[in-house]
């Protein structure tokens, strides 16, 4: 039986074998994934980004997820190659030239995630903790949630989740997901200088959404989000260029009611979703925080934090 | 390989031992949408992961039978006063009556059959209560197209939920080949939901899917189909299976059923259906087309999948029919094209 192991610890031409042979388990957080592709971009990207990350080569039981990351096509293959992900049910992914194939496994991962996992309230949305509990950051597409959690990363909180809120069902608990966190843009800069280059991945120009690079998820990260929080703190970060820190309280209604569509399976689930949501979003402080700077919005944080006893 | 898959889909083989498999299985079912069925037989059984991955299914077939009592719901709102009790047909009929067939079958959309004189009025009704016609066939010549040759109206949708409903007044096209008697079919349909809609009698039931199955279309939910069909053909009473085969001769698909139960007998070694083949006599589609059956159930093989959908298109109507029909949607596709242009 083969047992779990750091995926850097793994011989890169055996890494390389069991993937193309889809035959590699991965272990994140909350979730499992079968994996499989032949794309040296995507080997050279995990042994760099997910290094930490656990796996076991050869499957040793079904997964929450599978994803097979390829050319769309067998013309693709040679012919200005191209990549899509595909987790065995019909995705809006775009196929990305091959030099992308990283985001196209992110991509794939979201996508899988968002549209399969049924198990938990999915929240798009990222999650920090610390010993005393979690915070759930929530943003429209531009908010600066990742940035945000990427500089509480430094501030002595630990990542549960770039990119998924996993609630359970009686809406306690947030659950792990420790991803890379991806950044764009001016963010990738911001977060470079409070991270370091060691902990950043290669920036990627000319995405379909401008500059991408994510920031690698730290070894205590992974092994402390195998551990649920209890959601403490919910916090809708608007980023304005130069504007002003504004903090805004929320009523529990309204907060439900900006978190219903930031879940991607809560008409799935039904009741269940709403009586879970309805159970966190009682026994959580929310807030719109308005800012225009990082340092802006980490003071404004520390504060927030302190008074829902975090 | 696959054909033990379909089996151990509805049970009567056991699980995969390697993960691998087990993993490749669930893909399998979960793309040809049969995870929801396939988990109801192994409720139960399994543990772990799988067990989760099985769940997934349940929950999807249950959202989608909640969406589809809703939709029952409204359209029994919209026609209320007007004594009209439209037939349930396929999965809308199999949920009301609660049959085996239903138990975690993924439903999208809602069928329904009215006779031909009350289309008029309830195609106003519904009009009147939200529903419009999809935006695909909203244009004049799919329009004119659907209510001269077809057996429904060109499709509903909802115009705040999304949801579509097909309404039939026959079983297959004016111009299908297969002659099939409407009127016997809907005057033996008997009432479910409390009255508000019927539902065919069991064995037209069977009869219905059959027709669907290898009367109408390409084929193109192979593996929902060969499940659907064998959980109605075991919910019948010995009764009710000794009267098939007269039946299906009654109401003119005699070969589509003696087609639908050598599918049973064949790909899940339903013995009975076999038996009730034999003992009928009972015609089958021509060999080219039950080869074609069979390998796009269990393969996806492109010359097995292309003659289907050549086939489809000669069932639903003459040569020169549907010659006129091509090359109006060519021009019209060349027009569209440039304007896009």
């Amino acid at each position: 039986m083969a047992e779990w192991a750091r995926l850097a610890d793994v011989p890169e031409g055996q890494l390389a074998a069991v993937m193309a042979a889809g035959d590699l388990e991965m272990r994140i957080g909350a979730f499992t994934m079968q994996l499989a592709s032949s794309e040296r971009g995507l080997l050279n990207y995990l042994r760099n980004i997910y290094r930490d990350t656990e796996v076991r080569l050869g499957l040793q039981e079904v997964t929450d997820v599978t994803l097979t990351v390829r050319p769309p096509s067998f013309l693709r293959k040679y012919i200005r190659p191209q990549i899509v992900p595909d987790p065995g049910f019909t995705v809006p992914a775009v196929p990305l030239p091959r030099r992308l194939t990283p985001l196209s496994f992110e991509m794939g991962m979201n996508l899988a995630v968002a549209l399969k996992c049924c198990r938990y309230v999915n929240l798009h949305a990222a999650v920090v903790a610390n010993d005393n509990g979690g915070i759930l950051i929530s943003a429209q597409s531009g908010g600066g949630k990742s940035t945000l959690a990427a500089a509480l990363m430094g501030e002595g909180y630990r990542l549960m989740s770039d990119e998924f809120g996993l609630l359970d069902f009686d809406g306690q608990k947030l659950h792990g997901y420790p991803r890379p966190v991806s950044l764009k843009d001016e963010s990738i800069d911001i977060v470079t200088e409070l991270a370091g280059h060691d902990w950043m991945s290669e920036r990627f120009t000319d995405t379909p959404k401008g500059d991408i690079a994510y920031r690698r998820v730290r070894p205590t990260d992974l092994k402390a989000a195998k551990t649920a929080v209890d959601a403490k703190l919910v916090i809708f970060p608007v980023f304005g260029k130069g504007a002003p820190g504004v903090v805004k309280r929320l009523e529990p209604s309204e907060v439900l009611m900006r978190l219903i569509p930031a879940s991607t399976n809560y008409h799935l689930l039904g009741e269940r979703a709403f009586v879970a949501l309805t159970e966190m979003v009682k026994s959580c402080h929310a807030f719109e925080i308005q800012y225009g700077s990082t340092s802006t919005s980490l003071e404004i944080m520390k504060d927030l934090a302190r008074r829902a006893g975090l | 390989v696959k054909a033990r898959w379909l089996s151990i889909i509805i049970g009567t083989e056991k699980m995969p031992d390697t993960p691998k498999e087990q993993s490749e299985l669930l893909a399998f079912a979960d793309s040809h949408h049969v995870l929801g069925q396939m988990a109801i037989v192994w409720e139960g059984k399994t543990e772990g992961k799988l067990r989760e991955q099985l769940e997934n299914g349940l929950l999807r077939s249950a959202f989608d039978h909640k969406m589809l009592h809703f939709e029952m719901d409204r359209v029994k709102r919209a026609l209320v006063g007007t004594g009209i009790s439209p037939i349930l047909l396929k999965g809308a009929a199999y949920v009301a009556n609660d049959l085996r067939a239903c138990k975690g079958r993924r439903v999208s959309d809602i069928d329904i059959l009215v006779s031909e004189d009350e289309l008029a009025r309830v195609e106003a009704l519904l009009l009147d209560a939200g529903w419009a016609f999809d935006a695909a066939t909203a244009n004049t010549y799919d329009q004119a197209y659907y209510r001269k040759y077809m057996h429904e109206l060109p499709p509903l949708r909802h115009t705040k939920r999304q949801r579509v409903l097909d309404v039939h007044h026959k079983f297959l096209p004016r111009t299908a080949r297969y002659k099939i008697d409407n009127e016997a079919l809907i005057a033996a349909a008997v009432p479910v939901e409390g009255g508000d809609f019927r539902s065919l009698n069991p064995v037209d039931l069977f009869i219905h899917a059959a027709i669907h199955a290898f009367a109408d279309g390409a084929f193109d939910t192979p593996v929902r189909t060969l499940i659907e069909l064998e959980y109605l053909f075991s919910d019948l009473t010995v009764e009710e299976r000794e009267s098939l085969s007269a039946r299906a001769k009654e109401v003119g698909a005699a070969k589509v059923v003696g087609t639908a139960l050598w599918a049973l007998a064949s790909m899940l070694e339903n013995e009975q259906a076999g038996r009730v083949l034999e003992s009928a006599n009972m015609p089958l589609v021509g060999p080219l087309a039950r080869w074609s059956i069979m390998k796009k159930s269990l393969t996806n093989n492109s010359i097995a999948k292309f003659y289907l959908y050549v086939r489809s298109h000669l069932l639903r109507m003459s040569v020169p029919q549907l010659m006129l029909h091509l090359s109006k949607k060519l021009v019209r596709r060349v027009q569209k094209s440039q304007s896009a242009q």
